[in-house]
């Protein structure tokens, strides 16, 4: 599965990771070997987007392009099926995050651009 | 394998220059060459590190260039790119070059200049260095790769703001005493405590600067060094990486690629940590420093900030750490930062730190990372 494809799908609110077909091991693609067994056996598959803040920040000196974005927050989510993913934190108050904040996945679409973004459950 | 020595090492001032980043390099080899009592003749072949020339000063083909402007236009040239820790992955490379036999004695080092253009292109410019995909769209930059990391140090050890304020109090202590660094003025707890948040938990203070700057080495075979009473030997480099992405990073309190560059390093040098006698590390933000001081064995996993807040990691502590000032006070141009790191603890080693020498230094540990945590490198050193 393309990063290409990861995106038309986030884009459309589908979160999909990959299955390796021999360990089981749960990825977001792309990715050629299981870094687990080093098979190359994917399957893509549909994940909730349900899951938990694991470590978050709110940047505030932001990249060029990208300062009347900020402040905005930043973090790693542990999703319900065991893989993780980083994402931008919308729909809520900067000062209501916390670490273990339950959230779901939603796209963040800027004209062609596609970025993985989260709020809250 | 043949043994591998630091005959000779060159460093800029750090801070703002008007020169480009190739300039400053040149500046730095002529030096290092100097230093190592060599004709400039001597060199075999340069191992060079930039990270953002393509972006910031429109220059590719750095190496040849460099070698041009020190004035050996025929040598071979090999430019890295390992993001923070490229030329500390040069210097590994090079040393190599010269233990496999190909030559006899090699420049290495690197330069970066990113003072000539505004702080959030150079902002833009170090976030190339995560994932482009999945992390800079959405506006990850890298104190937030490392404010991820402090959070989870902070939530798992209850690592504190104020201990990590004290690695930045300590680096600008150093940085005072040498003359090389970018800031040489003192800050205090409160500085750093009330500094405005850049990345929470991170605030400014815990932040090293954007820096120009360039530094070099001439390594050399050990029939060389045999003639050079000043050579430090290097006793081991090592290289590891991790994921690219901070969502597969397998605990974000942790850096395992230190832990792995360590391992190997203190296996190549038969060393162990406690044999370690002064460090230079990557502090390229307060919590990184306090992190590297557990991943190379100093303190246990969530003790890296107490040890900072009792002034363990002070010169005159129990392993001073970052002598120099540090990526926080010295600056990071992040090109030249490796072969800078080695450079000063080849001084060490040689008795020549002055007000910042750590007395008796017989074995010094150098610790380089690179952007998020994905490349890091470590190298010890010895005197005979």
């Amino acid at each position: 599965m393309t990063l290409k494809r990861f995106f038309e799908e986030a884009r459309a609110g589908r979160l999909t990771g990959i299955r390796c077909g021999k360990c089981g091991e749960l990825a977001i693609p792309p990715k050629e070997f299981c870094t687990g067994c080093q098979d190359r056996n994917w399957t893509p598959v549909p994940l909730t987007g349900k899951g938990a803040v694991t470590s978050f920040t709110i940047i505030r000196i932001a990249p060029r392009g990208r300062a009347a974005e900020a402040p905005y927050a930043v973090a790693v989510v542990k999703l319900d099926e065991g893989v993780s993913l980083l994402g931008r934190i919308v729909d809520t108050p900067l000062d209501t995050l916390r670490t273990g904040l339950p959230v779901q996945f939603r796209a963040i679409v800027t004209g062609d651009q596609t970025a993985v973004g989260f709020s809250p459950a | 394998m043949r043994r591998v020595a630091v005959i000779g090492v060159g460093v800029t001032k750090f801070g703002r220059h008007d020169r480009t980043s190739t300039e400053l390099f040149a500046e730095a080899a002529a030096e290092a060459i100097r230093d190592a009592d060599v004709a400039p003749s001597a060199i075999q072949a340069l191992y060079y590190g930039n990270v953002t020339g393509g972006e910031g000063e429109r220059q590719l083909h750095m190496g040849p260039l460099a070698a041009t402007l020190l004035g050996l236009p025929t040598i071979p040239t090999t430019r890295f790119e390992n993001a923070c820790a490229t030329s500390h992955a040069a210097f590994r490379h090079a040393m190599m070059e010269i233990a496999s036999g190909v030559s006899d004695v090699v420049l290495v080092g690197g330069a970066e200049r990113v003072l000539n253009i505004p702080t959030d292109a150079a902002t833009e410019y170090f976030a190339y260095c995560s994932d482009a995909s999945l992390e800079q769209t959405v506006g990850l930059t890298f104190p937030g790769v490392f404010a991820l990391i402090a959070r989870a140090h902070m939530d798992k050890y209850g690592t504190t703001e104020e201990q990590m304020a004290h690695v930045a109090v300590k680096n600008h202590r150093h940085g005072v005493l040498n003359p090389k660094a970018q800031f040489q003025k003192e800050i205090t707890l409160d500085t750093v405590l009330k500094s405005a948040y850049v990345a929470d938990p991170l605030k400014l203070f815990d932040c090293c600067p954007f820096t120009d700057g360039g530094a070099a080495l001439v390594l050399a075979a050990e029939h060389v060094a045999r003639k050079k009473p000043r050579a430090v030997w290097a006793l081991a480099s090592q290289a590891a990486s991790d994921t690219m992405f901070m969502h597969e990073k397998r605990d974000l309190s942790r850096v395992m690629a230190t832990e792995r560059a360590a391992a190997a390093a203190y296996r190549q040098a038969g060393k162990a940590p406690a044999d370690v006698d002064v460090v230079e590390l990557h502090d390229c933000f307060t919590i990184a420093e306090i992190v590297a001081t557990e991943g190379l064995g100093f303190f246990e996993p969530g003790t890296g900030g107490v040890a900072a807040e009792r002034g363990w990691t002070g010169l005159g502590g129990k392993i001073p750490v970052n002598p120099s000032g540090g990526l926080k006070a010295k600056g990071h141009p992040i090109g030249a930062t490796g072969a800078a790191q080695i450079a000063e603890i080849v001084t060490q080693l040689r008795g020549e730190a002055g007000a910042r020498q750590v007395e008796g230094a017989r074995t010094g540990l150098t610790h380089t990372l690179g952007g998020n945590t994905a490349t890091v490198l470590v190298s010890l050193f010895g005197r005979d």
